[in-house]
């Protein structure tokens, strides 16, 4: 547990699932897919801090 | 009012759950009062580093840092460029060693190595208030805040967030808090950065936001010259010696939150670059939490229909996050935004707790109460302090419900303690003639010093309250700037003087609490981005480029 990168790449991996799945409606200044790209980028933060964290374990 | 949606609680809740999570699994590794207050030494560099930045990412730091931004516009870059860079890059290569070297548990416990008992209760007691208060602002905060944009009640927010922090920081000790601040901080990040980039973009990117905004708003030096040519009312002396040096040197590197997560550091090289890799995503920052409420104002000018809050006929802009991200946000990335705000309060709130533990525990109970226990006394003690301190602050809360500045209070104190305290360690870390008597009775009179100042000048309707007025401050901030610059002129001069007219202590009680006296593992073989120096080095030569870019 000394390295914390597993459960914070675990948790932005379920982060991202869930945003990028999230229809982006409601935002009055913006319509632009924005769940979708912040989605992908903590799915992409996740998977990177995972699989450090599985190398390191 | 903000609407949540299922997605949003279940951000909230997912967050939640890996915070406690994160408590519970920590609670394994605490085995001794060390290990609770202290984190036993043990933590890798990466994580100290951004604990040590994530403490102080508190309520102040993401509502007040944008409202700033909307207020004075990227003049308050310098509270990171100026404020922060530069104090943590000197506490880094010159203060840690002290610190981490002489094995002192905490600040207060330095002073008494270095001075006497009676120096380290004065800063255990004020630093022990300063906590509490400082939790208990945030609590405050969060709780009206929640109250605001939610709809929750005020008790149902407090009690909710001092729960969680309760559980964490009981079961995890420092340990938990700091492992829990790391998460906060990328969680902080991501759920402020698209804000900024969203609305940059909105008013036609960076370019097109200054070319709708007064140019001081853009400019970080230009308007310096005279406190007349900008919204701050400051000039580049003040800023740079009031914001620069006195107030930004007495708390990063004075300040036992901040400092505690250097401590827990590994290694004496881990704890010495903590503060200065941490400084690099702290000249980041401000482009994620001022931007957005410099980019309000200029979306006001657009006629797109955004329009920041009135209160008492001015712009109330401690809204501006909040009513930017209702703008920005869609249900989803709202939930994260929210969770991301709800994490700086809990970081701030968890960072002052543990704080308070080990100050509590190590210098004053430890140090007065009871001196000669077991270790796991003194365990159940930390344990036991962490309730205790949360339920003050939960008062503290309630408290400042009464008041209708606590937090211009709450800047006063800070004005009053920290500055000072840094002089006091500047002489007592380099000059080795510095006597015990000199250093308490000049933080004593230091802090007289900056009371006397908020005593005789007024600003914005504050202070003045020993009758004559000898000037007037364009706005709180030059106030505060001045009082600090003050508390530390005065403690540095009646240090000097008072320890000219008393007795030393021998060379030899002072090896390795001076400089010069002592010597320092040696970090010759490592590559340059692991050795202190080089790496504060580029970190400065990055700070200045920025400073340049947007001068």
């Amino acid at each position: 547990m000394n390295d914390l990168k597993l459960p914070i790449g675990v948790f932005f991996l379920i982060l991202g699932a869930l945003l990028s799945f999230t229809p982006s409606a409601g935002a009055p200044l913006t319509d632009a897919p924005v769940n979708l790209y912040v989605g992908v980028c903590a799915l992409i933060f996740g998977a990177a801090m995972t699989w450090a964290g599985r190398n390191r374990a | 009012m903000l609407h949540l949606r299922a997605v949003d609680y279940t951000i909230l809740i997912l967050y939640f759950a890996f915070v406690l999570g994160i408590g519970m699994v920590v609670r394994r590794r605490v085995k001794s009062s060390g290990d609770f207050l202290n984190s036993g030494h043990s933590s890798p560099v990466w994580i100290t580093s951004l604990a040590f930045i994530a403490a102080n990412l508190g309520a102040q730091e993401v509502m007040g840092m944008c409202a700033s931004g909307a207020k004075y516009g990227i003049l308050t870059f310098h509270f990171y460029w100026i404020g922060a860079v530069p104090a943590m890059i000197f506490a880094g290569v010159f203060m840690m060693p002290f610190y981490y070297g002489s094995k002192a548990r905490s600040v207060p416990e330095y002073l008494r190595l270095r001075f006497d008992e009676k120096t380290r209760a004065l800063n255990a007691l004020t630093f022990a208030a300063m906590t509490i208060f400082s939790s208990g602002i945030s609590m405050y905060a969060l709780g009206k805040l929640f109250q605001l944009v939610l709809g929750w009640s005020f008790e149902q927010s407090v009690l909710l967030s001092a729960a969680i922090v309760l559980v964490y920081t009981f079961t995890g000790g420092l340990t938990g808090a700091i492992y829990n601040e790391v998460l906060q901080f990328f969680l902080i990040v991501i759920g402020f950065a698209p804000l900024a980039i969203l609305a940059v973009a909105k008013t036609g990117g960076w370019q097109g936001m200054a070319s709708r905004l007064d140019p001081v708003m853009t400019h970080t030096w230009r308007y310096l010259g005279s406190p007349a040519e900008n919204p701050m009312g400051m000039e580049a002396f003040g800023m740079v010696a009031g914001l620069g040096f006195v107030l930004s040197f007495g708390y990063w590197c004075t300040d036992f939150l901040v400092v505690q997560r250097a401590l827990a550091a590994e290694s004496m090289s881990a704890a010495r670059r903590t503060p200065i890799i941490a400084s690099i995503p702290k000249m980041i920052m401000p482009f994620i939490v001022i931007v957005p409420g410099i980019a309000a104002m200029a979306l006001m000018k657009m006629n797109v229909g955004y329009a920041l809050p009135m209160k008492d006929g001015a712009y109330d802009y401690d809204m501006a996050l909040t009513t930017m991200m209702a703008q920005f946000y869609p249900s989803g990335l709202l939930g994260l935004g929210l969770t991301a705000l709800m994490a700086s309060f809990m970081s701030g709130m968890a960072g002052n707790v543990t704080a308070f533990n080990t100050v509590f525990t190590c210098d004053l109970y430890q140090a007065h109460i009871r001196p000669h226990a077991s270790d796991s006394h003194y365990l159940l003690v930390g344990r036991l302090t962490t309730v205790g301190g949360i339920a003050l602050s939960i008062a503290a809360a309630y408290m400042a419900q009464s008041y209708n500045n606590i937090l211009d209070v709450l800047q006063l104190v800070f004005s009053f303690v920290n500055p000072p305290l840094f002089a006091t360690f500047l002489l007592g870390m380099f000059w080795k003639r510095t006597t015990s008597h000199g250093a308490f009775y000049g933080l004593l009179s230091g802090t007289l010093g900056a009371a006397v100042t908020h005593g005789l000048t007024v600003a914005e309707g504050k202070g003045g309250w020993l009758g004559a007025t000898v000037h007037i401050f364009p706005s709180t901030m030059a106030q505060n700037l001045w009082m600090s610059i003050m508390a530390w002129s005065v403690c540095f001069v009646l240090t000097i003087a008072v320890s000219l007219a008393t007795r030393p202590k021998p060379e030899s009680e002072l090896h390795g609490l001076v400089w010069g006296l002592g010597k320092f593992p040696s970090d010759s073989g490592e590559p340059w981005y692991r050795r202190p120096v080089p790496l504060a080095i580029a970190v400065a030569v990055a700070a200045t480029i920025l400073n340049l870019l947007f001068w």
